[in-house]
């Protein structure tokens, strides 16, 4: 048994949506909460929350390639001074595309910023003027040297696919905070997806319905059945209104016939969920709304940050509006366009940090503004870190040894940095953190104990943890 | 209980030291036992941080982070910092801190060398006594309730259903019953035809108290013969097994030939191969039939699972590790609904497998990797290649040639049938060149007997043109001799120090008298008198600089090789034939002398002779020298295995996985060896144990755990080692697995109810006699024939119950909802909400597959083409690595084979389908053995608005427009073939107003949305 976390321990989900006021009304949620999912998880978590939540939705900043630390964050003067030198291993380690070459100083210059004193490194000159705000874990650490099971680790806590991520465990464990959008979305770059394409989003085991939605900010459909093409003459406007009205009634004639079936109600309250989201989703992602001067400051517009921007811009209306997590992801896969800087980290980092520097200081301005950051958690985060060992002569390979990610907003202490990396910035050394304690500590954040999070599959119960975490209770405001 | 220990007695115990074993004993174990063993010991089944406090070697070894003590140092002993709380990492019990006094007991303890006389627990006791264990025996089939029940299943369920006192719904109405079995065991729904067909029978012969009728077996009979119940049973397989068209992870690539695996499935099933060959076939068929090559496909099961080519290629070690633990938990839990993979790290907390075990299990897959795998589709193909290959070692030249194989009496034939057909006597007329031009910067001197000699500068890379003026009429085949010549460094044939030579290419092309455009002529074939290892004649036609003919070391002798065209060339008076000799290996390879010349011979007789061989033919047969007579039989078999070879069908792949896909980075080893297999303290690659060889879990006391493969090396028997464990009778995990997966499709949840875990954290069966008879049924009378068990169930009055809950009382006031009592008896509701019982059918929805195809069946657009290569349901384009962009929305569903069924689509592990995946279609990085259900708004608007779903419901409206009355007769059409039902009046007034506004095919769209339709009663 567990020991009483808090007094609201014994709170049902509803009791803890009602006490949140989020628009959820209870009906709906009966009627969308089937038994139980044949996969043998239920459709949601029992008995939650176990803390009284501090942070009610989530966006996550995600640089997709393994952002370097030491050319952002991490700043190593050990690597000016030890420049040249051959430190490495000999061998190519496990997950290095390459051999190690000699300690190669950062191109970039560092400057402290803010009461804090962050470093920060020239290519951040818009979230350098947030540190103050931020909580930095700089010693963060994945298992693999490799792209596809080190992003598996960041969404999902595995090395492997098959599990569910992040967001599908929040969306399962809280649901919604409105009936009109997607519990969980994920804005991938527009020049493509990241590394192991939607199975970083997927629900694993969960039932689908909590895998990450997939928006597309830029297209012209950004959620691709929202409403029917055009060239069918049957469908769309008042042909849709009539059929749903037909298929509602039959539907619930069939329920009168067929009762004590709560699958059969839950199709049809998310055909009346579906319709609300054909009216809210457009004006949700319609960001000509939003005034000239938010757009701008977003970078809306210029050729460099207009695509991060839009969906930085985007993610603070979708969670405005009631989603609860937004996850924003920066590079695609591949050799360009994204923080997987093995050939040159001045003409290869430079352009991709400042595709997202300014819209990120924006976005933590904008929330702030609106009073959002009272309750909404930033992320920034990337699934690995980089050598401080040159590959070839100017670029960094793969290196989980350690990496960065900052924390800002509801619940979190600000201006501090926790753990530490050793002298070249290469290896975590004091206040290692791992992905099992990071989602540990959001999911506290969250109202959830990650070790009671547990859903029951092919004979083991499982966690986003796994048999691991710890909160970091050195962030914590 | 704060104080467990008064002050005094722990006074007495540090002041009297007595023996170190009766102070452990006495005042230690007590406390660890009280204090720790809920969360740290083998008999509460928990290992937190996986660390145990009830044997010495569980403390000494310690967990996740080390030995938790060290004896005679408490201040560095972990579990002294954490009885402390010294900080808040360090805080253990969790909830209380121990009182002050324990907390000083256990450090005198430690401060003595902490003396612990208990001996390790190397594994926990194996607990045969756990249901699935129990060896398999045949439980008597209930009398009760009622003996004029025949049917096994019936009294089995009944009897339990009695002991409850709740009673069995009645049966389902026969056009539910016939759109349950058709869906049931094809995936697809019924015809209107077929569904009338059957109530009008079972109007005239209802079915029988047990289960049956004539007219529903004929049905029953009728589906299972139908290739369509294979595509349905290999899609539940391919679940099981997270078999995909792709490989998920990073670079996300397309197998192209992994349906061949899905093909094979398809068949297996329609075939109703035993359940233990199909065990066998498909973890060992190359080494259990080799004989049966088609058998080859199935080893994709080995390679069902995804594949990180990233992690292959950079972090080999992990790669292969994490890899071969996949396929480990995929067969152990697909087969014997195991989950051995939790005995990686330790020896599993809940079922008897040691870690042991479970390495063992890892070591059963030491000696394969993933990748493609070649395999003739006709056996008979394949006894001849291995015929024509074993004769083409045997007289290959650069090894010892092999009299045994070459001179059987039946080759000897050959080679005299060859003689008699004018072999080896072929005329060569020697075409002198007219022209004889260097490239570079050669010298080229054409001698008196027509051959060309090379001298002067040695460039780095050559090509020699020469022009005939006048060559033969007709001519079979050309031919280039290497001649020595005392000019040339060691005589030739070659002008490199050592007399070699690379001949990377030999180009001929025929000018026309007329003038027009050269003629290229194509080889089909080189042949040599010999070959340098890796420098065979054949890539003197491969279009290939790189690659070349070479004869060291058999340097200072002539060699030749002859070029056959794919048709006789003829030359008219004024052609000519030009000559290119490509030396484009670099490092001064350069030809020496040579002498071009043609036949006319027939071409499949002419071999390049060797010069031994070309002795033996200058002798009468019965005075060759031994080593002469194997001279020839070489030359003229190499040629006739060269050319029998080419003949052969080309041989066809699967995706799967081998010994020769071992070797990483796609090398090919000659003779693979298993890869050694450490037990991995804590399932960690850095801290290797014992060696493990191969074996299966030892909790099955009626079979060896360990197998002893005739040659420990050959990994094929260790495949087969398991494959015979896995299908063994006495195996009583197999069993009862099949026929549970089995039951659970049949009623949408198995007897036990977690199909891939028969463990302690799995289900326990709902009715285990059953089980066990049904396992041994299986087993015995039914010969593991799938399709005579399905039979046995779908006759069952059990699996015919109505799904319906009992009508509400006649008197009732109150809503539906509220329950009445069932059938007079006790509201089963109130007794079994989740109807384990089985007192009516479950309820099931139309998963993925079967909604799709379902609904192509009622547009009439289904196509039902069986096989071959998978059917993309998306535009793919370049992405930035290996990984494509999929277009899902795109996708023109007019495309001709798009309609195929969803079985044959290939499946995107990385990339899922939208429309499938809002019907619950697995991750396919999962082992998926049930599928899920979920409704959610957007598989609303998917099913409401995606172009697939919109433009079969225009064809379905095109199918029964022009039918009149209008649209009430298109309408009731579409009710029969969406339904298989007439609309109610109240239903065709509401859908014609909504045929007169919208058109008929909303009407479509609308009954495919509908939860009559989605859902199986």
């Amino acid at each position: 048994m567990h020991p009483p976390s808090s007094p609201h321990r014994h709170w049902n989900r509803r009791q803890f949506l009602n006490h949140l006021g989020g628009g959820f009304g209870s009906a709906a949620l009966a009627g969308l909460v089937a038994r139980q999912s044949a996969a043998g998880a239920p459709a949601t978590a029992p008995a939650l929350p176990a803390f009284v939540p501090k942070v009610r939705r989530v966006i996550q900043l995600f640089m997709n390639g393994g952002a370097s630390p030491m050319d952002t964050f991490d700043y190593k003067p050990e690597l000016t001074r030890r420049h040249g030198e051959l430190l490495g291993p000999k061998d190519k380690p496990e997950g290095q595309t390459g051999v190690s070459g000699a300690v190669m100083k950062s191109p970039f210059a560092f400057k402290q910023y803010g009461q804090s004193g962050r470093w920060v490194s020239s290519v951040f000159p818009h979230q350098a003027k947030w540190v103050d705000e931020m909580a930095f874990l700089m010693a963060m650490t994945s298992k693999t040297n490799v792209h596809g099971p080190a992003s598996y680790m960041m969404n999902t806590g595995f090395l492997l696919p098959g599990f569910p991520c992040f967001g599908a465990w929040v969306s399962y464990a809280l649901g919604s905070l409105s009936d009109n959008l997607p519990d969980f979305i994920v804005l991938p770059d527009a020049r493509g997806l990241p590394y192991n394409q939607k199975a970083n989003f997927s629900a694993g085991f969960l039932p689908a319905r909590h895998q990450g939605t997939l928006i597309q900010a830029a297209s012209p459909r950004p959620v691709p059945d929202l409403f029917p093409p055009d060239k069918f003459a049957f469908a769309g406007g008042g042909a849709d209104r009539q059929a749903r009205a037909v298929l509602q009634k039959m539907n619930r004639q069939h329920l009168t016939e067929h009762p004590g079936d709560s699958r059969l109600e839950a199709r049809i309250a998310s055909a009346e969920l579906a319709a609300k989201m054909q009216l809210s989703a457009p004006e949700a992602f319609d960001l000509a709304t939003e005034s000239e001067s938010t757009r701008t400051a977003y970078g809306v517009g210029q050729a460099v940050t207009d695509d991060f921007g839009r969906r930085c811009l985007l993610a603070r209306r979708l969670i405005e509006r009631g989603t609860r997590f937004v996850q924003v992801w920066s590079g695609p896969q591949g050799a360009v366009n994204n923080w997987d800087n093995h050939g040159n980290i001045e003409a290869e980092l430079s352009p991709i940090a400042a595709s997202v520097d300014q819209p990120i200081a924006a976005l933590l301005g904008d929330l702030k503004q609106r009073g959002l950051l009272e309750d909404t958690l930033v992320i920034w985060t990337t699934e690995l870190g980089r050598t401080p060992f040159a590959q070839g002569s100017l670029g960094r390979d793969h290196n989980g040894g350690s990496f960065v990610t900052w924390l800002a907003g509801a619940g979190i202490k600000p201006g501090i940095a926790y753990g530490e990396s050793d002298e070249f910035g290469g290896k975590a050394m004091h206040g290692i953190t791992q992905c099992y304690d990071l989602h540990s500590t959001l999911l506290h954040l969250m109202g959830i104990d990650h070790e009671r999070l547990t859903v029951r599959t092919a004979g083991v119960d499982r966690r986003l943890t796994d048999v691991h975490g710890h909160v970091i209770r050195e962030i914590l405001a | 209980m704060k104080h467990a220990l008064p002050f005094t007695l722990l006074t007495l115990a540090l002041a009297a030291p007595g023996g170190a074993e009766e102070f452990f004993t006495d005042r230690i174990a007590p406390l660890l036992k009280q204090r720790c063993f809920e969360c740290h010991s083998h008999e509460s089944g928990k290992m937190k941080g996986g660390l145990t406090l009830d044997s010495k070697p569980g403390w000494a070894e310690g967990g996740e982070h080390g030995p938790a003590i060290l004896p005679g140092a408490p201040e560095n002993s972990l579990l002294v910092k954490m009885v402390r709380w010294t900080d808040a990492d360090h805080q253990m019990p969790p909830k209380d801190k121990l009182p002050d006094e324990e907390i000083a007991l256990l450090e005198e303890w430690i401060k003595r060398g902490a003396p612990d006389p208990r001996a390790a627990l190397v594994k926990p006791p194996p607990d045969a006594d756990w249901w699935s264990l129990r060896p398999l025996a045949a439980p008597a089939v209930p009398g009760a309730p009622d003996l004029s029940i025949t049917h096994p299943i019936d009294r089995f369920i009944r009897a339990r259903l009695a002991g409850a006192a709740l009673s069995p719904a009645p049966a389902a109405d026969a056009r539910t019953l016939i759109r349950r079995v058709t869906l049931d065991l094809t995936g697809l729904p019924p015809t209107p035809a077929e569904t009338e067909a059957f109530a009008k029978e079972s109007a005239a012969s209802p079915l029988g108290q047990d289960g049956s009728s004539p007219a529903w077996l004929a049905v029953v009979d009728r589906l299972l013969a139908s290739p369509r119940y294979g595509e349905r049973w290999a899609r539940h397989w391919l679940d099981t097994i997270h078999f995909a068209d792709t490989h998920g992870f990073e670079h996300d690539v397309h197998r192209p030939n992994a349906w061949r695996f899905r093909d094979y499935v398809i068949g297996a099933f329609n075939q109703d191969t035993p359940w233990p060959r199909f065990i066998q076939e498909q973890l060992a068929a190359d080494t259990l039939f080799p004989a049966d090559t088609r058998l080859t496909a199935a080893l994709g099961f080995l390679g069902a699972g995804p594949f990180d080519a990233s992690a292959e290629g950079t972090a080999p070690a992990a790669y292969e590790y994490v890899d071969r633990d996949d396929l480990v938990t995929q067969t152990m839990g697909a087969f014997v609904s195991t989950t051995a993979n939790c005995a990686r790290c330790h020896a599993h907390k809940f079922d008897p497998i040691t870690q042991d075990d479970y390495f063992s299990l890892q070591a059963v897959f030491a000696g394969v990797g993933k990748g493609n795998v070649a395999y003739d589709e006709d056996p008979a193909t394949t006894v001849q290649r291995r015929q024509w290959t074993t004769v083409l070692e045997a007289s290959d030249t650069i090894g010892p040639l092999q009299p045994e194989v070459l001179l059987t009496a039946e080759n000897e034939t050959l080679v005299t049938q060859w003689e008699a057909a004018g072999g080896g006597r072929e005329i060569w007329q020697t075409l002198s060149p007219d022209l004889y031009t260097p490239a570079i910067n050669s010298v080229l001197t054409r001698l008196a007997d027509g051959s060309v000699l090379s001298s002067g500068p040695r460039p780095d890379t050559e090509t020699y043109t020469l022009t005939v003026s006048s060559p033969p009429r007709e001519v079979s085949a050309l031919r280039i001799d290497l001649l020595t010549d005392d000019s040339l460094p060691l005589k030739g044939p070659g002008r490199l120090d050592n007399g070699n030579l690379h001949l990377s290419g030999f180009e001929a092309w025929i000018f026309r008298a007329g003038g027009a455009a050269p003629e290229k002529v194509g080889f089909t074939r080189a042949l040599s008198d010999f070959d340098q290892a890796g420098y065979a004649a054949p890539t003197l036609i491969d279009g290939d600089p790189k690659t070349s003919w070479a004869i060291h070391p058999r340097v200072g002798e002539p060699h030749h090789a002859i070029l056959k065209p794919a048709a006789p060339l003829t030359f008219a008076e004024g052609d000519r034939l030009v000559v290119a000799l490509q030396q484009l290996q670099g490092g001064q390879h350069l030809l020496g002398r040579f002498r071009l010349s043609a036949t006319a011979a027939p071409a499949e007789t002419l071999i390049a002779v060797p010069a031994a061989a070309q002795a033996a033919l200058l002798t009468a047969r019965e005075q060759r020298l031994p080593e002469d007579r194997l001279a020839l039989a070489a030359a003229v078999l190499q040629e006739r295995a060269r050319q029998e070879l080419s003949r052969l069908p080309a041989q066809v792949q699967v995706y799967a996985a081998s010994a020769a896909n071992q070797a990483a980075r796609g090398a090919i080893l000659k003779a693979p060896q298993p890869r050694t297999i450490h037990i991995l303290k804590r399932g960690d690659l850095d801290k290797p144990g014992a060696e493990a060889g191969p074996g299966a879990l030892s909790a099955v006391a009626a079979l060896n755990a360990r197998f002893s493969p005739a040659d420990p090396q050959n990994e094929g028997q260790r495949r087969a080692g398991l494959a015979g464990w896995i299908a063994h009778r006495d195996n009583p995990l197999t069993w009862r697995s099949a026929v549970n997966r089995v039951w659970h499709y049949h009623f949408g949840r198995g007897l036990c109810d977690t199909p891939s875990d028969f463990g302690r954290m799995g289900g326990v069966p709902s009715h285990p006699e059953l089980l066990d008879w049904l396992a041994v049924w299986f087993r015995d009378e039914a010969k593991g024939s799938l399709k005579a068990l399905h039979r046995l169930i779908v006759t069952s009055a059990t699996w015919q119950q109505s799904s319906a809950l009992p009508p509400p009382p006649a008197s009732a006031a109150q809503p539906v909802t509220t329950l009445a009592p069932h059938r007079g008896g006790p509201d089963p509701q109130g007794i079994d909400p989740d109807n384990r019982l089985l007192w009516r059918m479950n309820r099931t929805r139309l998963d993925a597959d079967s909604y799709r195809d379902a609904v192509m069946a009622a547009s009439g657009r289904l196509n039902l083409t069986m096989g071959g290569p998978g059917i993309a349901h998306y535009n793919a384009s370049p992405g930035p690595q290996a990984t494509p962009v999929l277009d899902y929305a795109g996708f023109d569903w007019e495309a001709p084979a798009a309609p195929r069924r969803s079985i044959y689509r290939v499946v995107y592990r990385g990339i899922a389908d939208p429309f499938m995946e809002v019907l619950d279609f697995p991750d396919m990085g999962l082992l998926s053995p049930t599928r899920g259900f979920s409704a959610s708004a957007l598989q609303s608007l998917t099913l409401f608005n995606n172009p697939f779903l919109l433009g079969q419901s225009t064809h379905l409206a095109a199918r029964v427009a022009g039918t009149a009355p209008a649209p009430a007769e298109p309408i009731r059409q579409m009710f029969q073939l969406v339904l298989l039902r007439d609309p109610g009046a109240g239903e065709l007034e509401e859908f014609t107003a909504l045929a007169q506004s919208a058109g008929l095919p909303a009407v479509a769209r609308v009954l495919f949305n509908t939860n009559e339709f989605l859902f199986i009663d």
